[in-house]
Parts: C-alpha cells; sequence; structure tokens
C-alpha cells in the first residue's frame, strides 16, 4: 500500500521500514497518519504549544547502543528492572531475576503472544499523531501481566535510555495488565543525551479490584522532544494512582487519558519544574464513564526563566455516573518575571449528583509564608528557596520508592537552589 | 539593663496611609522582667509585636526601638531573629512541603552559625530535639510533618513554642499564645515558657485573659489602646481588667489627657 503523505515531517518519520509484527495495528496507524501534518497552533488543543521547533529538525531511526546505567539503578529495584535503549531492548543492561514467578515482565519482542490487547484501548479519545507514530513504528518495549490476585510487594523498575549523537526518533511502548486483585507498583523513568525526539506510548488496564502505583520520572535530555500518551483504564473498584514528574526535555507534552468504571480510585498528580525556554505540556483526560468513582489531581508547576507551562485538564462525567466525585487542582509558582503559565480546567459534567471542584492558582511565593521563615532567622534568599522547594516536596514527599525519592529530592533541591540549606528530608 | 526600648513609635499598615495604628506607643522592657501586654481588640498589640520583628505589611512612620542599645530598624527581620528577637504568632502560618524538623534544624543551624557556635548535622539534631518536644510534650510525629501544615489551632501554638525552645531568644513576644488551647496544654506551654526564661531574657505576654498569668507570671501588665500604653502597673492590674473592663483605664487616660 502506498501511501499519500503530504506532510514531509511525518512522511519522513515513516520513509524507514514498517517493523514486521503487528502489521496490522501499524497500517491502521498510517492511515490514519496519511495525509497529516504536525498540529499549528490554529489546532485549538495545541495553542500554547508550537512545534516550528520540532518541524524543523530531522530525525532519523535509533541504532542500537550501549549505555552505562549504574547511575540510573535504584537500590529497592535490583533484579526486577527493564532497560531499554534507543527503543531497543538492552538485555546486559536488564534484570528480572527477582520478579516473581507469575508475573510477566518482559520485552515485547519476546512477549508478544501474550498482548492481544496490544493497541485496543480507546477510552474515548482519539489517537493523537504522537501514538499514531509510535504504534506504526516501534522498535521493542516491555509487557507487564501480573496474574489475579497477585501482590507483588518489590517495585518494578522500566528505565528508558534515549543516547542520540546526531537526531534520533524513539518510540518506547508499554503494555501493562493488571487482573483483578492484583497489586503492583511501577517506577517508569526517561532519561538521555543528545538530540531526540521521544513519544512513548503506556497503556494500562487495572483490573477490577486492582491497584496500580505508577511513578513516572522523565529526565530527558535538554535538546530533546517528549510527547507521552498514556491510556489507562481502570475497572470496577480498581485504583490507579500515578505521578509524573517532568525535569528535562526542551519542549514535553504529557496526555494521560484514563477511564474510571464503577467505584474506581484514581489519582493523577503532575510537577514539571522548568527553567530557561523549556516548554511542558500537560493535557489530560479523566472520563468517570460510571457512577461512584473518585479522582484526585494535583498538577503543579515551577516555572522559571523564559519557561513556559500549560496545563489542560479535561474531565467528562458521562449522563450516567452519578456520585461521581473528581477533584483537580493546578498550582503554579512563577520565579521570573518572562514565566508565564496557562491553566484551564474543562469540566464537563453531564450527571446530577456529582461532586466536582477545581481550582487553579498562578503566583509568585507568598509574602507571609517567606515572613514567616525570615523570622526564624533564615536569609530572604534561604527562605526563598526552602519555599520553592517545599513547593515541590509537597508532591516529591508521597513517592513511596525511598531511593526515588530522596534522588529527585536532590535534584529538586539542586534546581531550587535549596541544596545548600542541608539535608531537608 | 533595658533591652528593649521603644520611643514615640508609629506605626501604620504598608500601603494604606493616613490610618495609624500605633500613636506614640513608648515602653521599656528591662532583661529579666516578664510584662503582660493586654487591651481592647484591635487596639495594636500585634501589630506591636509584628512592627518590632519586622513584618512587611507595616510601616513604621514615626518613632525609634532599640534593642540591646542598636537601631532595630536598621536590622532585617531575619537578622533581627538571629539577634535574639522572636515572636509567637497568633495566627502562625502553614508551609506546604517543608518538614518540620528539617526547618527546625535549620532555623538552630543558621543562628548557631551568627553566633560562631557549632551547627548541629542531623543526627546531633536528632537528640537536641528530642529534648525539646520533651519540653513542650509535642508527639514525635510532628516532627515529621510539613510545617504547621494541617496542624490544629493548639498544636500550630505547641509549634511556635517548640522554635521557641529551639531558638532560645532573648526578647519573646508571645501573642495570644493562650487562644486556641486546652487547659492542660496551656500549662504545658506556660511551664515550657517559664524553664526557658532566665535574668537575661525577657517576656512580652500578649493576651486577654488572666489565667495564662497566673503560670508564666508578669512583673507588670500594660494596657494598650488606639496605639498608644494608657497604664502600666503590677500584675494584680490583670486581675482588676478581668473584673471591670477596660472603660475605667480609657476614662482615667482621658482625664489624665490622652486619647
Ligand atoms: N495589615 C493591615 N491592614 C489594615 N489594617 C490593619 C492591618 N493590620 C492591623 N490593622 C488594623 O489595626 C488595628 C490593630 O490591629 P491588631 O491586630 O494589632 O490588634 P490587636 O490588638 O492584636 O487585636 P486582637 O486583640 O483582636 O488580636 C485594627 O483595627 C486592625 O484592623
Ligand atoms: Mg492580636
Amino acid at each position: 500500500m502506498t501511501l499519500a503523505l503530504t506532510s514531509s515531517f511525518i512522511a519522513d518519520l515513516l520513509a524507514g521500514p514498517r517493523p514486521s509484527e503487528w502489521g496490522d495495528l501499524r497500517k491502521a496507524a498510517e492511515a490514519r497518519l496519511a495525509g497529516r501534518d504536525l498540529p499549528t497552533s490554529s489546532d485549538e488543543d495545541w495553542k500554547y504549544t508550537n512545534l516550528k521547533a520540532l518541524g524543523n529538525l530531522a530525525f532519523s531511526p535509533a541504532p542500537r547502543a550501549a549505555v552505562d546505567i549504574s547511575g540510573h539503578l535504584l537500590p529497592e529495584m535490583v533484579g526486577t528492572r527493564q532497560v531499554f535503549v534507543n527503543g531497543h531492548h538492552a538485555p546486559h543492561a536488564s534484570c528480572a531475576s527477582a520478579v516473581p514467578a507469575g508475573v510477566r515482565f518482559l520485552p515485547l519482542s519476546i512477549a508478544s503472544e501474550a498482548c492481544h490487547s496490544l493497541g485496543s484501548l480507546e477510552n474515548g479519545a482519539e489517537q493523537g499523531v504522537f501514538e499514531d507514530l509510535n504504534t506504526a513504528r516501534f522498535e521493542d518495549g516491555a509487557v507487564l501481566l501480573v496474574p489475579k490476585n497477585m501482590k507483588v510487594a518489590l517495585p518494578l523498575h522500566l528505565l528508558f535510555i534515549t543516547k542520540a549523537d546526531t537526531p534520533l526518533a524513539v518510540f518506547p511502548r508499554v503494555l501493562m495488565v493488571l487482573e483483578r486483585g492484583a497489586e503492583l507498583e511501577l517506577v517508569e523513568e526517561h532519561y538521555g543525551t543528545g538530540t531526540y525526539l521521544s513519544c512513548p506510548v503506556v497503556e494500562v488496564r487495572v483490573g477490577e479490584g486492582a491497584v496500580l502505583r505508577h511513578e513516572r520520572v522523565q529526565r530527558d535530555s535538554d535538546e530533546a522532544f517528549h510527547f507521552g500518551t498514556l491510556r489507562a483504564e481502570v475497572a470496577k473498584g480498581g485504583q490507579y494512582h500515578s505521578r509524573t514528574l517532568s525535569f528535562g526535555a526542551r519542549l514535553s507534552r504529557q496526555q494521560p487519558w484514563v477511564r474510571l468504571a464503577e467505584g474506581a480510585e484514581v489519582s493523577l498528580d503532575g510537577l514539571a519544574l522548568l527553567d530557561d525556554h523549556q516548554v511542558a505540556d500537560t493535557h489530560s483526560f479523566l472520563l468517570h464513564a460510571e457512577p461512584h468513582a473518585t479522582s484526585h489531581q494535583l498538577h503543579k508547576c515551577i516555572v522559571d526563566g523564559q519557561a513556559r507551562a500549560i496545563f489542560n485538564g479535561q474531565i467528562r462525567v458521562a449522563p450516567h455516573a452519578q456520585g461521581t466525585d473528581a477533584r483537580q487542582q493546578s498550582r503554579n509558582l512563577l520565579l521570573s518575571e518572562s514565566a508565564r503559565m496557562d491553566t484551564k480546567p474543562q469540566l464537563e459534567i453531564y450527571a446530577d449528583d456529582v461532586k466536582c471542584s477545581h481550582g487553579a492558582t498562578v503566583g509568585q511565593l507568598d509574602p507571609e509564608e517567606l515572613f514567616y521563615l525570615q523570622s526564624r532567622g533564615l536569609n530572604a534568599d534561604d527562605a526563598r528557596n526552602l519555599l520553592t522547594y517545599g513547593f515541590a516536596g509537597d508532591v516529591l514527599n508521597r513517592i513511596p520508592v525511598a531511593s526515588l525519592r530522596r534522588a529527585l529530592r536532590q535534584l529538586v533541591m539542586a534546581r531550587t537552589q535549596a541544596d545548600s540549606l542541608g539535608d531537608l528530608s | 539593663m533595658v533591652m528593649l526600648s521603644i520611643k514615640n513609635l508609629h506605626a501604620e499598615a504598608a500601603g494604606k496611609p493616613g490610618k495609624p495604628i500605633l500613636r506614640g506607643l513608648s515602653l521599656e522592657v528591662e532583661a529579666g522582667e516578664v510584662c503582660a501586654l493586654m487591651g481592647p481588640n484591635g487596639s495594636g498589640k500585634s501589630t506591636l509585636g509584628k512592627v518590632l520583628v519586622g513584618h512587611p505589611a507595616y510601616e513604621v512612620t514615626g518613632g525609634e526601638v532599640l534593642f540591646e542599645g542598636k537601631n532595630l530598624f536598621d536590622l532585617e527581620p531575619d537578622a533581627r531573629a538571629r539577634a535574639g528577637i522572636f515572636m509567637g504568632f497568633q495566627h502562625p502560618i502553614e508551609v506546604p512541603g517543608v518538614s518540620n524538623a528539617a526547618f527546625l534544624r535549620l532555623a538552630y543551624n543558621k543562628k548557631a552559625e551568627a553566633e560562631g557556635r557549632d551547627e548541629l548535622d542531623p543526627l546531633e539534631f536528632d537528640d537536641f530535639i528530642h529534648e525539646k518536644i520533651k519540653l513542650v510534650a509535642m508527639k514525635e510525629e510532628f516532627l515529621d510533618r510539613s510545617l504547621n501544615e494541617g496542624f490544629s489551632g493548639g498544636e500550630k501554638k505547641r509549634n511556635e513554642i517548640l522554635q521557641m525552645a529551639v531558638l532560645e531568644p532573648k526578647l519573646a513576644i508571645l501573642d495570644e499564645l493562650d487562644s486556641g488551647l486546652d487547659i492542660d496544654a496551656l500549662r504545658v506551654l506556660g511551664d515550657a515558657v517559664n524553664k526557658l526564661q532566665r535574668p537575661d531574657r525577657a517576656l512580652l505576654i500578649i493576651t486577654h485573659f488572666p489565667r495564662i498569668l497566673e503560670t508564666i507570671q508578669p512583673q507588670y501588665v500594660h494596657v494598650l489602646s488606639g496605639g498608644r500604653i494608657l497604664k502600666s502597673a503590677g500584675k494584680e492590674l490583670a486581675i482588676e481588667l478581668e473584673e471591670r473592663g477596660y472603660d475605667w483605664v480609657l476614662e482615667e487616660a482621658a482625664a489624665g489627657g490622652v486619647r
């Protein structure tokens, strides 16, 4: 089949050979991409996020590469780790020896027969360009299957590392399925060096009464572009708690889409720490499809320099989803005159017996809080740094994996100049 | 020795000129002294305290304050704290994300550094703070929580006194410590404040009720109204005010030419 691709950016990315597996899925994605261009600011969904700089670059398919991962290991997760470098599975860097029997935590390329549901999660939102690009061209990815009622004690670690000596495109893919009553904690991290385009797609199915805690850390390089798609479906009484922490990338966009069935509980937290000319955009969509589900969303951005953050939080409550409890908060700290934040709640409520609330604040540090710290002897700079750190610390303190919590606290302390204040834990 | 000398102090809310809150207030506090500051709602008690610790919501428009002989207004709020002035606030602020223990250690170390004493590392501080929380009968879990976040009114007051115990200020101004405290907490914290009092330190207790003054016994009671001290007397004045209210003090002052 030949495709009439008018956009050179997308056509170039699809120019290489189509990977052999998942042919139907890839063809469908290519068909949707046919004739499509990168979104522009005239597209309502991309109003504030300009993709011109991306469009001006050419990215090639990523070759296999070797990287030293010793700096990225987390002690709680020695033996429960799968590593992907430039989109390819890195068997020597991975170690899954401590993954309990019954849990399948494997590269897609090995476990493809177990993944009949890949690409089938639609949950009410149509595929975006970057998601389709992933589907059309992903090389490999991770599969995680947790059987019925299995409660996995050790957290699992998923590392995606990109090493780009020339501009590269990578398409990390993850499929997670927790069967009924299963419990799991997963840390997903993205690191890299050089200029690259990363378009991860993560599909999550949380079964009835299952519980998934999902930490997502984006520490891509300063020259990277990151477009992440998360599709999650939480079955009756299931719980899905995710926290997305964005530190890197010159331009990043996170699109978490979550569908909640009856009585499901979801928390979707975000923290973005931005400086220089960084742009971080989050467009989230929570679909309360059935009654009595709860969603809590706390999104925080600390924006310095000329950086820009965007938050668009869409919540839809379906007509019969009575008893929905949906709370959304967007809290933002602007640290410089030229930092910018655009935040918008988007509530679509079609049921009548619901509790929905949202709030947004954009501002500087609170002078009352600054004074309080100063009145205890901290000088103005220390007080400012401590409060800035505290603004982020509020989110970091809830990370359950101690070593990750410590590492990210240190990162944030360095970025908020709070490292001179000593140990703040 | 006079520790704090306030002469003819005038102050108003910053950015709201023309409505003076403190109107020629004069007061001296000696080292070793405990004094109570009483007066009707809105008379300027909290404002006086906040002006002394350099709260940015107020602007000093006249007068002079010397602390240990030095002009207080030359110092930024943090320098005043390190010089030994402390205010326990009527409404302490919540600071999410900053751990109470880390904050206390930081505050302690900043002061130690300023005084040329050794700073405490986290382990040493752990021992130190455990003695202090015993003094104010605070549960250990409050150390791990964010500074004042979600604390009840009384817990916040307890935390203020913990901060005082950590910083050991020369001059402590305690603004309505007793409001929001249950009877036992009031006794515990009153005892703690007494233990911290020494001949080279002074206390200024702002209150509406004589009860706290039974535990923390003042040598003097000053009555503030309309931004000035109208009357100063011994501690028996607190009881008299409890029985008779403030009107007679105001009338007496008016008769004496003060308005
Ligand atoms: N920031 C401010 N802006 C405007 N007016 C203020 C400000 N702070 C205080 N005031 C006013 O100054 C007066 C004195 O207030 P202050 O809080 O000092 O009273 P107080 O004696 O502590 O009263 P209370 O016993 O009720 O605590 C009040 O009339 C108050 O409304
Ligand atoms: Mg007051």
